[in-house]
């Protein structure tokens, strides 16, 4: 058994023998063909140009594909004036960069930078809407902002190349897999457009380019390119998932490979230790540190530039929001007293504020729901009252006033109407000012409907085995259930503040009930639709006090009767915010979960995707209407669907022949075609497969990322069967490949280029019935 | 050659040895029989001891409580249909709940009872329960038997094996679970004894195609099918097995192993005969058992497609199934939401509270009870005369009129009220917009029977000119104010493949039914459905249900809680006496075991890492062949049976764990053997036929285990504890004596167990 054990290590992408490409074994038959006919062309054509193009093939080629990708790519790329598909979203997103406006998203910040970066480029400044099928204004340079988009789709082009000839690919494959990149609608489409999916590819291209780069050295480590490659590496896996969480995927795969080789060398005992460890150290720093500190440097930068308080403010935690530039939370009284007026947010990363609304629980007490809500409105606000049996209610606001006041809400007038009503309030409460600190009783009233905040021993709606939360009681009613004792657990901005006073933002608070000794907590569990699919909250039982689930902030505050706080009072740190954001960009990358009730017809599943099975309208599909049709190259899909499958098959003749020992393949062969074959595989599976367990929606171009593995794998196959045919046979073989691929190109390019005039004119392209490229007729 | 054996048999007698020696001969038979006599009656002692004991384990007291506990509520009913012979509907496979049956029917049980709620009293019922209970508690009695005998076959020593059986058996989940009206303890006896006969079968390895080898081959395959039939959790059973005899069939491969080609081919063949066909029949089997008997409609009707209703006798979807006409009115039912479509004279408002404009045109909207107002008339687009009594067939185009209003049911391009993105139903006068009130039929399954039916057939009204589907959901009511709570009907552009846009035809206005199909039965029969319908039906129709199950139960748990034994169910309480009965695991054994499943795995990846080094974790061949081959085994049952609940979305609770708590006691066994006792047993397979091969390299080894008195007293120790565990726990399990508060919360071992009365 131990003849088999192999003690240096043998698979890398290119055989032993040499780091360069051109003296691969696999490459010896087009070689001695090229020779061959280089010796006959240059008899046949002595013409200089041509003899020199032939010579210098290795550099032509990739020029050509170049530029034909940029042709490509380019070309008219402002023939739709409209908005179109998610430039709706990222061209907005890129607004706000130029506006300096805080807004909030579920991808990370590095792409839509690019798109902001892009409009500055093109000078944009930020004022447009971006809603989605609306004309561009005549102002606004869209194609600027497109053209910096598409280039980074038509960088793809010679990426692809490089890859496949870093990858041990003779130079007809390495055509092939850049022409199929090239030739494919779906990603010529994409990457027209103002949308992050250009960067998301190339990035994703660049990770893989980078990883085969690597894997060519191996055999040298700790040289100078070795470190470059490793390097590269890096900065490509920091990038790639700065702009879409997708790109974690490509992380995965270069972490496979590097645990691979670490493996490998674990096994090789000659190695001293100390190298080993270096390899290591060497990898941690590259394949690690490096991406962390890309991923934060976008956070860093983004909240930078983001510095004025903007759309997406609710969704940050409170200190957060009193930082930014025209938030009014920082200008908030800092210590809380009864008769204060403030919101509550849980300080869970991703918590909401409390909130309640008229609507009632269908099941157990029936009385007034309480929930988590992250969407400021005035359903948020509570007051802090004295405990039962004391009573001192909200100095009404009349409650007709209090309507007329929501409805003018925007008007100046009323604005000091509402002042006054808050003079009012405080008037009525003739007591001094008596602040809340740790162990205090309070009752929370809920202003727009003067609930109090209860609990009781009736099970929760969804999580029964802890105690609901409830509004109860109208005006009046009141018992001692409504009572709730606040526990101090520490102060963020200050850590050895006195607990005797709750301070607005920065205090961290339980709030315990006063008779079940439960803690009021908002865990991550949603209502069903009767409680508008908001975050439930519960009495925990358990009241386990380190759970930040069972942590609250003051948020806004309001007391007339106090003043300000002081401009330096509260400081927001860096790593919590960046912690922060990203808990709530998962929270909400979790909540797009598809509507069942909503009859969507962008969405589709992952089981559509490889076989082209469906296809995305990215506009408007009236007869006017410069249509999109976000489709793949059906010859490109297919066949590299088919070669994936192909792949495992022939691995498993293979592994069997081996265990046979009648493999045709030398020990070399095999081992190139098992690294290369099983990377890009497992690029395909990893970029794909994960999206059967996902529940959020789903579109087409979530599997272009996937797609650009198995499309490597078809060249890869084609030039490994072919490697002992004659120059003929293979001549045959790849030019039926480039015609099925270009021709099909040709005539589906206009989905991608923009289908003028009636759709029903394409008819004859809709191949299938599930593309919907025409609408249906029964 | 002769004093190497000697020697051996000094090994044997003498235990105290603590040093042992491989020895390395060529002639097996006789030292096998040596071996055996000396052996022989003491194993087999402990064997019949221990299993002895299993008996008086399991059945004490097995009369008490003399009521319904926990989910013998559903186990004991299911029998009852059984006996009854009316069809019912359940997630679980047929098998564990015939053997109840079957044992029901042998005890003169009637299937009387209904088992309707926990604590409802067997003795006023009249229902002979002990014999019920005893069908588990004797397969109870059955596992540790076959504990015994798994660790026997797999060549542990004696203690090892009595570690293994005990350790099962004073396990207070397993004896509390295994003495009730529950399917576990099948599940659990024929997990093992696949376990058992898979083992048997691999132990013959070197006498390929002999009797034997086949027999217990094809009985491995059976007991993985019965298994499978019991509880779907087979499946993990049969997984396990797969993979061990994938890797089993991959080293055959080996071209070093000598096989030819054609040889390999047959050991292929015969595998896939004993693990996929055998498997696949008996599994078919009792489902074809499962229809042969429930023949009767029942309380499962619902669950069954009309067409499968029709084929149970006294189904009243048969008896009221009748085919539509031309001019009938007609009720349409949604079973999705179980609405009737409806209109009436409310319109639609012009200004939706959002600023959106409606039609304003009349409501048709889904109620639950149908009046005058949910009569439609199916009426022709062809020059069809009333009086001819044409049939409605599939693909007809028809118009829908509202009996009561006299229009039109039509859709329209008008964003429906509350789901924006599909059509609005309304009704218009009866001239007009003639085109977008066409309907066309599509009935379900129409290959068989093209004839629109009430209640039989599944119906899409498919708009014409909107293309879409007449749909509803459950969750869109419309606003009180206007539209009284009742629930919208649209058109969905999505209609092809969504199952919810079937509707049904409920009944016939002025037709009485039943007297007319009462009369046709004795004209002519229905069509029976054939046997690989209805399994496919059942089938889909349990899968679906059984992902379903996630409605919240106090007791449920994640199954990362299992095997601390963090918190476990209450089945069964009486407040009178402070008796209860609470479901817990030994708490002991379950964390020991937890400790065994991370020492073998830790000692896995030691020697990954020294293999790699090009080295072993450990020296001698033959333990280390033992203790991957066989604890490996137990440790992917282990695997097998507790991780995929990690990925399961359904409910779960504890008594989910209990096969893989099973398979984690033979593991505790075979690593004790591992740490504790000087060698192992080997050869306990029969030797190859010819020695010339090439195979096995390693020269034949020869070996005892010897116990010292170390590992007796380890051994000792560990009954002990689990023993002393048990009886402590053990009001709690068999539900009596009753416990003061004091003692009630001194069983709380720990604090998030949540006992009554404590």
């Amino acid at each position: 058994m131990d003849t088999l054990k192999r003690r240096h290590i043998t698979h890398s992408f290119n055989n032993i023998d040499g780091p360069s490409y051109e003296r691969i074994p696999l490459q010896d038959d087009e070689d001695l063909y090229t020779e061959k006919i280089k010796a006959q062309r240059n008899y046949r054509f002595h013409h200089k140009y041509i003899s020199w193009t032939i010579k210098n093939r290795h550099i032509v080629i990739p020029v050509i594909l170049t530029l034909l990708s940029f042709w490509t790519r380019f070309r008219d790329i402002a023939r739709s004036g409209n908005v179109i598909w998610d430039e709706a979203h990222f061209g907005k997103f890129g607004s706000f960069y130029l506006k300096n406006e805080f807004y909030f998203d579920v991808h990370p910040p590095l792409g839509k930078m690019l798109v902001g970066l892009s409009g500055w480029l093109s000078g944009y400044d930020g004022s447009f809407g971006f809603e989605s099928g609306k004309e561009y204004p005549e102002s606004i340079n869209y194609s600027g902002m497109r053209l910096f988009n598409a280039a980074w789709g038509a960088l793809i082009i010679p990426m692809t190349f490089g890859t496949a000839r870093q990858l041990g690919m003779s130079l007809i494959a390495s055509t092939l897999a850049a022409t199929m990149v090239l030739c494919d609608t779906a990603y010529l489409c994409i990457s027209r457009f103002i949308l992050l999916d250009s960067m998301l590819l190339f990035f994703t291209c660049s990770s893989l380019y980078c990883l085969s780069g690597l894997c060519k050295v191996r055999h040298s480590p700790f040289s100078k390119h070795w470190w470059f490659w490793l390097t590269m590496t890096g900065i490509s896996l920091g990038c790639v998932s700065s702009v879409k969480w997708v790109g974690l995927f490509a992380v995965a795969l270069v972490g496979f490979s590097t645990v691979e080789e670490l493996w490998d060398l674990f096994g090789d005992i000659k190695l001293p230790k100390l190298v080993y460890f270096g390899h290591w150290i060497a990898r941690i720093m590259g394949l690690i540190a490096i991406p962390i500190s890309i991923y934060m440097a976008s956070f860093v930068a983004h909240f930078k530039v983001l510095s004025k308080s903007g759309p997406g403010d609710d969704q940050m935690n409170s200190l957060f929001q009193a930082r930014l530039e025209g938030n009014k939370l920082a200008e908030s009284p800092l210590e809380i007293a009864y008769g204060s007026t403030v919101t509550i947010k849980n300080h869970a990363l991703g918590g909401g504020l409390l909130h309640s609304h008229v609507q009632k629980y269908p099941e157990g007490s029936k009385q007034q729901q309480i929930t988590c809500y992250h969407h400021k409105d005035s359903n948020n606000e509570w007051f802090f009252s004295k405990p039962y049996p004391q009573n001192q209610m909200i100095p009404s606001l009349d409650k007709e006033e209090e309507e007329n006041e929501r409805k003018n809400e925007n008007e100046e007038s009323d604005k000091e109407k509402v002042k006054q009503n808050q003079q009012q309030m405080n008037n009525s409460i003739d007591e001094p000012v008596e602040y809340i600190g740790d162990g205090q009783e309070f009752r929370l009233i809920h202003v727009a409907t003067k609930r109090k905040l209860h609990s009781h021993t009736i099970p929760a709606p969804v999580t029964v085995e802890q105690f609901e939360v409830s509004g109860y009681g109208g005006e009046n009613a009141t018992d001692e259930k409504d009572n709730w004792r606040i526990e101090i657990v520490d102060d963020i901005s200050d850590k050895h503040a006195p607990k005797d006073r709750v301070r607005s933002l920065s205090t961290r608070f339980r709030i315990r009930h006063s008779v079940l000794g439960c803690l009021l907590a908002a865990h991550n569990t949603q209502l069903p639709q009767w409680g508008f699919k908001q975050i439930e909250i519960v009495c925990d039982r358990d009241a386990k006090e380190n759970n930040a689930n069972t942590w609250w902030n003051i948020e806004e505050h309001r007391n007339e009767k106090l003043p300000s706080a002081p401009k330096d009072a509260r400081r927001s740190r860096f790593l919590k915010d960046f912690m922060y954001i990203n808990a709530a960009m998962w929270r909400l990358n979790n909540a797009l979960i598809p509507d069942p009730d909503k009859d969507d017809r962008l969405t589709s599943t992952p089981t559509q995707w490889p076989l082209v099975s469906v296809g995305l309208r990215m506009c408007g599909w009236g007869d006017d209407n410069v249509k999109y049709f976000l489709m793949g190259n059906p010859m490109v899909w297919w066949s590299s669907f088919i070669s994936l499958w192909v792949f495992i098959i022939t691995a498993g003749v293979y592994n069997v022949q081996r265990r046979r020992q009648f493999c045709e393949l030398s020990q070399s062969q095999w081992d190139k075609f098992i690294s290369v074959g099983k990377t890009l595989f497992l690029g395909w599976f990893l970029h794909y497969i994960p999206f059967f367990i996902m529940g959020r929606v789903m579109y087409l171009h979530h599997y272009f990322p996937a797609l650009y593995f198995s499309i490597l794998m078809v060249p890869f196959l084609l030039d490994h069967f072919t490697t002992h045919s004659t120059p003929k046979r293979r001549k045959i073989v790849f030019t039926i490949a480039f015609t099925l691929v270009i021709l099909t190109f040709i005539y589906f390019s206009p989905i991608a280029f923009g289908m003028t005039g009636p759709a029903d004119s394409y008819r004859g392209r809709q191949w299938f019935k599930s593309w919907k490229l025409t609408d249906e007729v029964i | 050659m002769l004093r190497n054996r000697h020697e051996q048999h000094y090994h044997t007698l003498n235990t105290t040895s603590s040093h042992q020696k491989e020895v390395y001969y060529y002639d097996s038979e006789d030292s096998k029989k040596n071996v055996k006599s000396t052996i022989i009656s003491y194993q087999t002692l402990c064997h019949i001891t221990i299993t002895v004991v299993g008996f008086f384990v399991s059945f004490f007291k097995i009369w008490y409580p003399a009521e319904v506990v926990f989910d013998e509520v559903h186990f004991g009913k299911f029998a009852s249909y059984y006996l009854n012979r009316t069809f019912y509907f359940d997630v679980h496979p047929p098998l564990g709940k015939m053997m109840f049956a079957a044992m029901g029917y042998l005890i003169g049980y009637s299937g009387h009872y209904d088992f309707g709620e926990i604590g409802g009293s067997y003795i006023e019922h009249k229902v002979p329960y002990v014999g019920l209970r005893a069908l588990p508690a004797s397969l109870n009695v059955c596992n540790v038997a076959l504990m015994y005998a798994i660790m026997k076959q797999s060549g542990y020593s004696t203690l090892a094996c009595v570690v293994s059986s005990c350790m099962y058996l004073f396990d207070n989940a397993l004896v509390a679970q295994h003495r009730l009206i529950l399917l576990d303890s099948s599940l659990v006896f024929y997990m093992l004894l696949t376990a058992y006969t898979y083992i048997r079968f691999f132990k013959l390895r070197n006498k390929p195609f002999s009797v034997s080898w086949w027999s217990w081959l094809v009985a491995a395959g059976a007991s993985m099918a019965m298994t499978l039939s019991v509880k779907m959790v087979g499946l993990f059973t049969v997984g396990s097995i797969g993979v061990a005899a994938t890797v089993d069939i991959w080293n055959l491969l080996d071209i070093r192993h000598g096989l030819s080609l054609k040889e390999f081919g047959k050991h292929f063949l015969a595998r896939v005969v004993g693990f996929v066909l055998v498997p696949v029949c008996v599994y078919l089997f009792w489902f074809y058992i499962h229809f042969a008997i429930l023949n009767q409609s029942g309380p499962g009707d619902l669950f069954m497609s009309p067409q499968f209703q029709a084929t149970l006798e006294n189904s009243p979807v048969s008896l009221l199934s009748i085919d539509i006409h031309y001019y009938d009115n007609i009720t349409l039912f949604h079973p999705t939401t179980s609405v009737y479509l409806h209109s009436h004279k409310h319109k639609y408002p012009r200004r939706y509270e959002n600023g959106r404009i409606g039609s304003g045109g009349q409501q048709v909207v889904g109620v639950h009870d149908p009046d005058d107002n949910s009569y439609w008339c199916v009426k022709p687009t062809k020059d069809i005369s009333k009086d001819k009594r044409t049939p409605v067939h599939h693909g007809d185009i028809i118009q829908l009129e509202h009996v009561e209003t006299g229009k039109h049911l039509l859709t329209h391009n008008v964003a429906s009220p509350l789901t924006s993105t599909n059509m609005e139903f309304t009704v218009v006068p009866l001239e007009e917009r003639y085109n977008e009130t066409l309907f066309k039929i599509q009935l379900d399954d129409h290959a068989n029977g093209n004839v629109w039916k009430t209640h039989m057939k599944s119906v899409k009204l498919v708009n014409i000119a909107g293309s879409v589907g007449m749909w509803t959901f459950k969750d869109k009511t419309l606003p009180l104010e206007w539209g009284f709570g009742l629930q919208e009907i649209n058109g969905k552009k999505d209609f092809i493949r969504d199952k919810t846009t079937y509707w049904r035809a409920m009944d016939v206005k002025g037709v009485n039914a039943k007297e007319i199909n009462l009369k046709k039965k004795e004209e002519k029969k229905e069509k029976p459905m054939s046997f690989w319908k209805k399994f496919l039906e059942l089938q889909l129709r349990t899968i679906s249900r059984n992902s379903g199950l996630n409605t919240p139960h106090p007791y449920k748990s994640r199954p990362i809680s299992w095997p601390i034994m963090q918190r476990g169910i209450s089945y069964w309480r009486n407040e009178v006496t402070r008796e209860q009965i609470y479901m817990t695991g030994n708490i002991f054994g379950w964390q020991l075991g937890l400790v065994a499943v991370l020492c073998f795995g830790t000692v896995v990846i030691i020697q990954t890492l020294a293999r790699q080094r090009d080295t072993h974790a450990i020296q001698t061949v033959a333990i280390r062949q033992r203790l991957f081959r066989s604890a490996g085994f137990f440790w992917l049952l282990w695997a097998f049976h507790y991780l995929p609940f990690f990925v399961m979305g359904r409910s779960l609770y504890l008594h989910h764990y209990l096969p893989a708590a099973a398979c984690c006691y033979l593991l505790v066994g075979a690593l004790f053997q591992f740490a504790c006792i000087d060698g192992i047993n080997t050869p306990i397979s029969g030797r190859m036929m010819t020695p010339s091969t090439t195979v096995n390299h390693r020269p034949f080894t020869s070996m005892k285990a010897c116990p010292s008195y170390w590992s007796y007293l380890i051994a000792f120790t560990i009954l002990s504890l689990q023993f002393a565990v048990f009886v402590f726990l053990a009001p709690i399990t068999y539900g009596s004596p009753g416990l003061t508060a004091e003692q009630a919360s001194q069983r709380k071992l720990m604090k998030s167990w949540d006992l009554a009365f404590a």
